[in-house]
């Protein structure tokens, strides 16, 4: 093969794997820091449930989680409920996550409520 | 000379318990605790690797523990995080309906959720041994220096709740008595008993530095708030639990 069609294949490798990474880590961090809380589906029905006075966001509630927009959810995650107007039940992980996983993350909890019918082709910024 | 050679190989052969179990307290580290606790450290990097934790890194223990603590619990080991070490092994993953809140379903842990804990339990003398060899695993001695508990920013048991729950939110995950309060934390109502002070003021400001991928956040506890809420867990810890039951 020619160096220029590897290069090309690599790029292209590259384009196809890191998407899919990056998913898997949403979904992994998800499944280990969100869901003490939210809920192993994203329900707000978290195993914690049952000692706390504020109840969790439960993801998959389209009617509500399409009134929220993506920069909201990234700043209710990034600086906790009372940045939003919300609960200080819900702590801030900026110290956690970094910005990008903030953001990947935004993206899995769309998955989880209205990706098919609402997110797709409207921008939400 | 044959009954004097056999007295020496009674000797021998009686006396190596007390002494044993004085030279052994690493030995018994390394023997029956390894195999589940981290002894060596570095704390796990990526979530995969802390999904495979069995048991709590001990390899900052001298910094963590207080040794009295260690040598009553080493003796008679009891659950110090409700939902285990290792919350999402003991989640279960088919949550029960509650009969009456029709629309929600609660993920529950499995059986009892205050099961008795599978721990080794030590005799006294090996217990001693023991928690000597744990205070000399001293890991991360450079995130405590800097800590000083200020003994004069003092709460009231209802201050401190109100701290603890309304304005850091630290109730959802941790419980402050037995039964009240989350489950994926450790239980906080023997914490001023278990921990030192300044590992507790360490750890509450940065979990993060000690346990880079562990689920608790940084709270942004402000300096003032942070002393309080150790001072609290101290005076919480002094409180008789058992005196309800």
């Amino acid at each position: 093969m020619r160096p220029i069609n590897l290069l090309f294949a690599v790029a292209a490798l590259m384009f196809i794997a890191a998407p899919v990474a990056n998913a898997e880590e949403a979904f992994l961090n998800y499944k280990s820091y969100c869901m003490q809380c939210h809920g192993m589906h994203g329900k707000g029905d978290g195993v914690n449930v049952p000692a706390m006075n504020v109840r969790p966001r439960d993801h998959s509630d389209n009617k509500y989680m399409m009134t929220r927009t993506n920069t909201e959810i990234f700043k209710a995650i990034k600086f906790g409920g009372p940045a939003v107007n919300k609960s200080v039940k819900m702590p801030a992980w900026a110290d956690t996550f970094t910005d990008e996983e903030i953001t990947q993350m935004v993206g899995h909890i769309r998955t989880l409520c209205c990706e098919r019918e609402i997110i797709r082709g409207v921008n939400f910024k | 000379m044959k009954r004097l050679l056999f007295l020496v190989a009674l000797i021998g052969f009686v006396t190596p318990a007390p002494v044993g179990a004085g030279e052994n307290g690493s030995k018994i580290l390394q023997n029956r605790c390894a195999k589940c606790h981290d002894l060596t450290g570095p704390a796990p990097q990526t979530i995969r690797k802390l999904w495979e934790r069995d048991a709590p890194d001990l390899f900052y223990a001298g910094n963590k523990f207080r040794r009295e603590w260690l040598v009553e619990w080493l003796q008679k080991p009891v659950r110090v995080r409700p939902a285990g070490v290792n919350y999402l092994r003991t989640i279960n993953s088919a949550p029960v309906r509650d009969a009456e809140e029709k629309d929600k379903n609660y993920d529950v842990l499995y059986g009892a959720v205050l099961r008795p804990l599978k721990h080794l339990s030590l005799k006294p003398a090996e217990a001693e041994a023991t928690a000597d060899a744990l205070m000399d695993l001293k890991a991360h001695s450079d995130l405590v220096a800097g800590m000083q508990l200020d003994r004069n920013k003092k709460v009231d048991l209802d201050r401190g709740e109100v701290l603890f729950d309304k304005v850091y939110g630290c109730l959802s995950c941790h419980q402050i008595e037995p039964g009240f309060g989350g489950y994926t934390g450790s239980e906080l109502y023997t914490a001023g008993r278990r921990l030192q002070p300044a590992f507790m003021l360490s750890y509450i400001k940065r979990p993060k530095n000690w346990d880079p991928k562990i689920w608790m956040p940084n709270g942004n506890v402000k300096p003032d708030d942070l002393q309080k809420i150790v001072n609290y867990l101290i005076l919480l810890s002094k409180e008789d639990f058992n005196a309800a039951n």
